[in-house]
């Protein structure tokens, strides 16, 4: 029981950490990749102390304050269920099917913020923030149905460890259809290039953040980390055999991470047409035919 | 970090952000915009002194008034500056905002943008290299630092004086709504 509860306190400080590590480690990244020197790691909490310290900070009414609240409470919630290492607070029978739900939360929170701030610019990013998620849930949730009929469960504790006893019982060698589809759509759950046209500055003024200033922004910029943070523990938690302890599972998103900061950083940004063409497309088939075969042997 | 920095940050770690995390307006008014691609892009790089260009005010804290400044944009820079957040600051960057620069007998450019808005530096040079930049840059970082980066105190305490020189030039524009004179005939 107090185990629990330090677990309960120790997790989001670690995701916050680690999220923010990652913030700080994609824009170095970046900047090699366009060979430049880049901000000192240490930026993003600069700039979230700046925003945070910032003395005016304009509110366009409730809904938009409670709207950030919310957002960050969601992320904060969802980090609760998924198991980190040995870390798993909260997880029950059915945490993973908590975890799909929790996770549109902080979308849905960041949206009620824009929609009470009344710009052109928010409502258009959240409509292609909505279109973007209604592309990537099939594939995802194909394969995460795959992976829940081949381990005969909905726990995601229980699907780390039926993983753990070797290297080949990850499900990324013995589920590679709904692995692969869950990583092509990757970059579309992180929000980054090239499925960045929701929060896109030339085109849409930073979308749904377009009002948020001071440490509204500073909030925004901490769900997007913890965003990240959900995303990509689910993958190495469903498909890289979760980890031992919390090094290792940091390892593993590191790795995933950073794979991911490279496709951001060379590619260029599809339309809403184009991104929704290629979820549907290939990774969607991918997930199904893997959902196909999964029924099938496990008959 | 320098070493001698640590000290200075834990004094005051609202300076430290402010300082290091200077994010510019993307408000393009003149032909000194052409100077601002080469700055944040690969072959200066402001992101590694914490400079980032930002898509719209509420984002922003810093802002670069690129070349010269006609009585139309004067309008749009006064709206974006009054919807950016404290603390703010104000460049003026080439010699148009300066003094006119070559615009200086216009009719319809301004000459004097510091009577209209709190500018907190000036850039000299027709076009200033996107190293005076940076020098403005580690310059407002001085200032910041000493107090002296101050003019958006100024703009509160002195309001009745700049809204009394922007009603003069620009009695249209909304925040003077409602009160319309005939000082000017056309619209702008």
């Amino acid at each position: 029981m107090v185990q629990q509860v330090i677990s309960m306190i120790v997790l989001p400080v670690i995701a916050l950490v680690i999220a923010v590590f990652f913030l700080g480690l994609s824009r170095k990244i970046t900047a090699r990749i366009h060979r430049r020197h880049g901000p000192p790691l240490y930026q993003p909490l600069i700039d979230v102390v700046k925003l945070l310290t910032q003395k005016e900070n304009i509110s366009h009414g409730t809904i938009f304050d409670l709207g950030i609240v919310l957002s960050v409470a969601g992320g904060l919630a969802t980090i609760l269920f998924i198991p980190a290492g040995g870390l798993h607070p909260l997880s029950s029978s059915g945490d993973f099917l908590v975890v799909l739900y929790l996770m549109l939360l902080s979308p849905l929170g960041l949206a009620l913020a824009a929609g009470a701030s009344e710009n052109p610019n928010a409502s258009i990013g959240v409509s292609r923030k909505f279109i973007l998620a209604l592309g990537y849930e099939v594939p995802f949730l194909l394969a995460a149905l795959a992976v829940m009929v081949h381990f005969r469960t909905t726990s995601l504790v229980e699907i780390v460890s039926l993983q753990r006893e070797s290297l080949l019982n990850w499900s990324v060698f013995t589920l590679p259809l709904p692995a692969l589809a869950t990583f092509l759509v990757l970059p579309a759950m992180l929000s980054i290039r090239p499925f960045d046209f929701a929060g896109a500055p030339q085109e849409v003024a930073s979308g749904p953040l377009v009002e948020l200033g001071g440490k509204y922004l500073a909030f925004a910029a901490i769900q997007g980390a913890l965003h990240t943070y959900i995303v990509l523990a689910i993958f190495v938690d469903l498909y890289l055999g979760g980890g031992a302890n919390i090094l290792t599972f940091f390892l593993k998103m590191l790795a995933v991470f950073f794979i991911g900061v490279c496709i951001n950083g060379v590619m260029p940004r599809f339309r809403v047409k184009q991104a929704l063409i290629y979820l549907w497309k290939w990774p969607a088939i991918i997930a199904f035919a893997g959902l196909v075969i999964v029924m099938w042997t496990s008959r | 970090m320098d070493r001698a920095d640590i000290a200075k940050t834990l004094k005051s770690p609202a300076n430290w952000g402010q300082k290091y995390s200077l994010w510019a307006v993307y408000f393009c008014t003149g032909c000194g915009v052409i100077e601002i691609p080469p700055v944040i892009t690969s072959r200066w790089d402001a992101e590694r002194f914490g400079v980032l260009p930002m898509a719209t005010p509420r984002q922003g804290n810093l802002f670069l008034i690129t070349g010269y400044v006609s009585l139309k944009t004067m309008g749009a820079i006064i709206r974006t500056y009054d919807q950016m957040p404290d603390p703010k600051y104000v460049v003026g960057f080439g010699s148009c905002p300066v003094n006119g620069g070559m615009y200086w007998d216009s009719y319809n450019t301004i000459k004097h943008l510091d009577k209209y808005l709190p500018v907190d530096g000036w850039i000299a040079g027709c076009m200033p290299r996107p190293e005076a930049i940076f020098v403005a840059v580690v310059h407002l970082w001085q200032m910041i630092d000493k107090g002296m980066a101050t003019g958006y105190q100024k703009y509160k305490e002195n309001y009745e004086y700049y809204e009394r020189n922007q009603r003069e030039i620009l009695p249209h524009l909304p925040k003077f709504s409602g009160e319309r004179t005939e000082v000017v005939g056309q619209t702008l």
